[in-house]
């Protein structure tokens, strides 16, 4: 019934992985497949699932995938805490969220990156383990798929106990009925993503500190939250930093093309534009001037760019550009 | 034993595979989160041709109720599938079916039940129907979520039972989470196991007419109930012989409690569905240990496993009973409350019982958990009292050091100035609006912050924007659930700076409608300052007005001074995008999947009507006769800001408004972020979305693209989006013209209303 074993098991029998992604990349599609690879193909038994919200696009989303063996029931409906293989399928992410919580030495890391190994140890500031770097966005982009095939790719080398046979069938099951023209496509992205990978290995060497999961918790408790649920720091929001919804390009504002019309401004579903009054040099009227965006909030939608009429806000490649040298603070 | 298939499933897709291969007549439903994966799973059997089940998208979930009352009462097989606040909305309707005799089967996929709204899981919504007379099955995996639909089928059509029933699954855990499981591999084997359904009455046979639901008092009602209660009795007797039936077909064998280590358990846990997996492995743990524990969990609670219950929990000397829902007041959960009074009916019972809520909202239930709660039922056993018989576990006090900060300066009334003026002209009755200029109102501060999380394109805040830009001065907003409402404020943070309100999907008009009344009271009785102006704005959108109708004509009726705005995108974008009643005709959506079986969003064109055409809400509200109805779109921006100006104005001196955007979603109509404006602007070009107003009954058109010499095919509009490309295909092309006809009706109809004013 079960092809192979599991290499290793934490104390409950689970092999286990967790995917975290931004909505958008496919990471939910990419953990069913591995799960299908394991659990419909090798005859491993266990269990996928995402966490979840509403359904939003550029927001923070993890899978989960659980193999245990065949026989074996699965009993554990939790998050993956101290994950065997962690896929981080966006690298911002890490500003943003603890994402490598749980993660032990022990742990594969596989990330979306064009750093080299070291680089991306440093970047996540991981007390050790094996870390994976593929640069799957530009193998995406070439093979004119979505970056999820690249990524089970690099997962499946680094599983190893997974048939490579086996993936590839679940990925014909999943993607090949509704995308069945770029179904070979996305078969090459999945065999560049497992060829092209780079892998180093690092000890726990006390360099970062392992930084154990704990539960999200904000300063209200039941002992002093408003009662009924009422937040009182209205506009609170303007804390939060929405830079991880960009996927590489954002608008660059040349103010000296801008006629300060505004209609940048009543496109951005983000509020991303400040615009100021002062005198105009030529009417001496005083009027509202564009002074460029805030990109903490801009999600990189280019509606701006769409609707300026005289190219004060061109598409750019984020990569090219320093945001926080061009941002203007709200 | 019948020959089984194994397939990697999650609850929802289970159930839906049950319905599918019992083939049942119809499903009448309503989406929300996060039992919505059941039609959406069967619209997609329904697109590949694999069973031939009715799907009814209702205006709300009473409406389903209703749908499958009367689906059931002429004699069919009935699905449906609900949770939290849905379940809650229909609760009413439940009684009237098992009091009428009209077996259905429920699916509840459980959630916590608001406010304030959560959309994980907890049995806030099950516990409800306790008293309903509905069979509640009780589904802990995707297994049982699909074997409960099958056995559940027959149960409530059982001659002597004739009962409608619920299978209750947690929310997410169960029916988000795939695993492996088996199936009948031929439907035919289903068939033979459900056999034919055979109903002792039905609405929809002429020839032996009937009358279904009477006016019943005393002294007759009682008898009614009496007969229910023995129908309960006869499903405890049936059960287990119908869960042997299906065992010897499948090998899965079921009992109407779950118990796992009981033969010499002095220790034990109660917990229903997920909760009782979790607990196995603390079991494993503790055993492992030396400690005699174990865990019960019911596969049945109505009817009531009471001896079963009695049995099991015979010589267990300490008991946790573990809920996830209080019963406010009682300082217990219903099982714990079900239980004791069960033990208390047994003499010789001397189990020490003590009660423990956890996991509301959905909060996780780790391993260390059900450890904890063992270990605390083994110091109940061995000390033999219990010192905290109700408590919480999983509550944290919060910071108590923290105090709340400023995000906004001291608001005035001046705070929020547009410096737009508004005018009337009595003669020709006509509202002028002036100062409108973008330029100038980037000045005007935003009531909504910026780092709130919809998605990248957006429109619902362009939208939003306009909107708080032809406001002035003081502005109370009321948001119904969706989109809008739960990406701006998700606990702690909220990105409004004026005051807002939340209520559910269905009754955001008439709760700002008791708002502005109560400010007009206030004002009156000098309770506050009488020159203090305030405008209140109900948000809509993402469906709203669709379950929202009667509410929204209620308060239009008593013409209250406010603003109802909807964003109308199209569809249930919150939950995932399901079909609402203003999704273009044929468009596709996840409970309307295009396929081989299935055309797009089209339920009732039999007779040939133009109901499935997209809702044209403002022929509705414009029935009412309130003083201001517009249409806005954020393609034309300074249009836009003159009508909620006038909004203002009208909502202020005159009466109720609704205004009307057409709203861009490009996560869901599957087109690039950038394009949504001048998509938007196809919308207005080809007369799918006019812009107009209707003032005191009169209608203008504000901007015509036929004199614009702009105006274009519906077609233009549709190939923008990938939801209805579809219908520029070869194939489609007599659908096709068949919606642009009724565009151009409605475009000629509007310019009729345009040039006379008496229509």
């Amino acid at each position: 019934m079960q092809k192979g074993s599991l290499p290793t098991k934490n104390q409950f029998g689970f092999y286990e992985v967790r995917l975290e992604s931004i909505g958008g990349l496919g990471a939910n599609v990419a953990g069913k497949i591995i799960a299908e690879a394991g659990i419909v193909g090798m005859g491993f038994n266990g269990s996928n699932f995402a966490s979840y919200g509403s359904e939003k696009k550029g927001t923070p989303v993890s899978s989960y995938i659980r193999y245990c063996d065949h026989n074996q029931q699965v009993r554990i409906n939790s998050p993956i805490i101290e994950p065997h293989i962690l896929g981080i399928f966006h690298e911002n992410l890490v500003a943003r969220l603890p994402i490598t919580a749980g993660v032990n030495s022990m742990a594969t890391i596989v990330i979306n990156t064009d750093k080299k190994p070291l680089q991306a140890r440093e970047y996540l500031k991981l007390s050790g383990g094996k870390v994976v770097v593929i640069d799957a966005l530009k193998i995406a982009y070439e093979e004119k798929v979505k970056m999820n095939v690249v990524m089970i790719g690099a997962i499946t080398r680094v599983m190893e106990f997974i048939d490579k046979d086996a993936m590839r069938e679940a990925i014909k099951e999943t993607l090949g009925k509704k995308y069945h023209n770029q179904l070979e496509a996305n078969l090459r992205g999945f065999e560049a993503g497992y060829d092209l990978l780079e892998l180093d290995e690092f000890e726990e060497d006390g360099r970062f500190p392992f930084i154990p999961f704990q539960e999200q918790r904000s300063q209200w408790g039941y002992e002093n939250a408003p009662i009924g649920g009422i937040i009182v720091e209205v506009g609170n929001s303007i804390v939060k930093n929405n830079q991880t919804s960009r996927q590489g390009k954002i608008p660059l504002f040349h103010e000296d093309r801008c006629i300060h019309c505004g209609m940048c401004e009543t496109t951005c579903p983000d509020y991303c534009f400040k615009f100021i009054d002062k005198e105009d040099d030529k009417t001496s009227k005083i009027l509202m001037f564009n002074l460029g965006l805030d990109y903490q909030f801009c999600k990189g939608c280019l509606r701006c760019v769409d609707v300026c009429p005289v190219e004060a806000l061109t598409e750019e490649l984020e990569a090219e550009h320093e945001v926080e040298k061009i941002t203007v603070k709200l | 034993m019948r020959e089984q298939e194994t397939v990697f499933k999650n609850g929802n897709e289970m159930a839906a595979l049950a319905a599918t291969q019992m083939n049942l007549h119809l499903m009448g439903y309503f989406p929300i989160t996060p039992s919505t994966g059941i039609p959406e799973e069967l619209s997609a059997h329904k697109a590949e041709g694999h069973h031939e089940i009715v799907l009814i998208p209702a205006d709300g979930e009473h409406g389903a109720a209703g749908i499958c009352f009367g689906a059931s009462a002429a004699g069919g097989r009935v699905i449906n599938a609900t949770s939290a606040n849905g379940l809650l909305y229909a609760l009413e309707q439940l009684p009237v079916q098992s009091g009428t005799r009209t077996p259905m089967v429920l699916n509840v996929v459980t959630r916590t039940v608001s406010g304030p709204l959560d959309i994980k899981g907890d049995h806030s919504d099950i516990m409800y129907t306790l008293n309903t007379g509905w069979i509640i099955l009780m589904a802990k995996d995707p297994q049982r979520v699909y074997d409960f639909n099958l056995i559940g089928t027959k149960l409530a059509e059982e001659k002597d039972i004739m009962l409608p029933l619920i299978i209750a699954s947690d929310g997410f855990f169960t029916s988000h989470q795939k695993r492996r499981n088996q199936i009948f591999k031929d439907k035919k084997d289903v068939k033979e196991f459900i056999g034919e359904y055979k109903t002792l009455y039905s609405a929809i046979d002429p020839e032996n007419p009937i009358t279904i639901g009477p006016y019943m008092n005393e002294p007759d009602l009682i008898n009614n109930k009496y007969q229910l209660s023995r129908a309960m009795d006869k499903a405890y007797e049936v059960l287990p012989k119908l869960f042997q039936e299906y065992g010897e077909l499948t090998g899965r064998y079921y009992n109407l409690i779950e118990t796992y280590r009981m033969e010499d358990a002095e220790a034990c846990l109660f917990v229903l569905n997920t909760s009782f997996d979790t607990s196995m492995e603390a079991v494993d743990i503790l055993r492992d240990q030396g400690k005699k524990v174990g865990i019960v969990a019911a596969n049945v609670i109505r009817p009531w496993p009471k001896k079963e219950i009695q049995e099991v929990f015979k010589n267990v000397k300490g008991l946790c009973i573990a809920d996830r829902q209080e019963s406010y007041g009682a300082r217990a959960g219903n099982m714990s409350l079900e239980i004791r009074a069960t033990l208390k009916d047994d003499i010789n019972n001397k189990t020490l019982v003590f009660n423990r809520i956890y996991g509301l909202g959905g909060k996780e239930f780790y391993v260390e958990d059900a450890i904890g709660l063992l270990e605390e039922a083994l110091k109940v056993a061995s000390e033999g009292k219990v010192d905290k018989d109700f408590d919480y576990i999983g509550v944290y006090e919060g910071n108590k050091h923290y105090e709340a900060k400023k995000y906004v300066e001291k608001v005035s009334s001046n705070f929020f100035e547009n410096n737009l003026v508004v005018e009337k002209d009595e003669e020709k009755n006509e509202l002028i609006v002036k100062g409108v200029n973008t330029r100038s109102l980037t000045a005007v501060p935003k009531r909504i912050a910026p780092g709130h999380q919809a998605c990248p394109g957006c429109g619902i805040f362009p939208n939003l924007n306009l909107l708080s830009k032809g406001l002035k001065g003081y502005v109370v907003f009321l948001f119904h659930t969706g989109c809008g409402m739960v990406v701006t404020t998700g606990y702690p943070y909220t990105s409004f700076r004026s005051t807002y309100i939340h209520n559910l999907f269905q009754n955001g008009s008439a709760t700002l409608s008791g708002v502005v009344e109560m400010f007009y009271e206030k004002q009156r009785r000098g309770e506050i300052d009488k020159k203090l102006e305030i405008t209140f704005v109900m948000v809509s959108g993402d469906g709203g007005m669709d379950i929202g109708m009667g509410p929204a004509i209620g308060t239009a009726l008593r013409n209250h001074n406010m603003i109802i705005f909807e964003y109308d995108n199209g569809g249930y974008m919150n939950t995932g995008y399901q079909m609402s009643y203003t999704t273009p005709h044929l468009a596709e959506s996840k409970t309307s999947i295009v396929g081989p079986s299935f055309e797009g969003k089209s339920t009732f064109q039999k007779h040939g009507g133009r109901s499935t055409y997209h809702k044209d809400t403002v022929a509705i509200m414009a029935g009412t006769h309130i003083p201001y109805i517009a249409t806005v779109a954020e393609s034309h921006p300074v249009d836009f800001v003159k009508k909620v100006a006038k909004a203002q104005y009208a909502a202020q001196k005159e009466g109720l408004v609704y205004l009307k955007a057409l709203s861009a979603c490009p996560l869901n109509w599957k087109n690039p972020p950038e394009e949504q404006r001048s998509i938007i602007g196809t919308a207005v070009d080809s007369c799918y979305f006019p812009l107009y107003e209707i003032y005191h009954g009169i209608t203008k058109l504000t901007y015509d693209p036929e004199k614009a010499l702009k105006k274009m095919p519906v077609w233009k509009y549709f190939e923008r989006m990938g939801v209805t490309k579809h219908l520029l295909r070869k194939e489609n092309e007599d659908a096709l013209r068949n919606i642009q006809k009724e565009v151009d009706r409605r475009w000629n109809r509007l310019k009729a209303m345009d040039a006379h004013p008496l229509l």
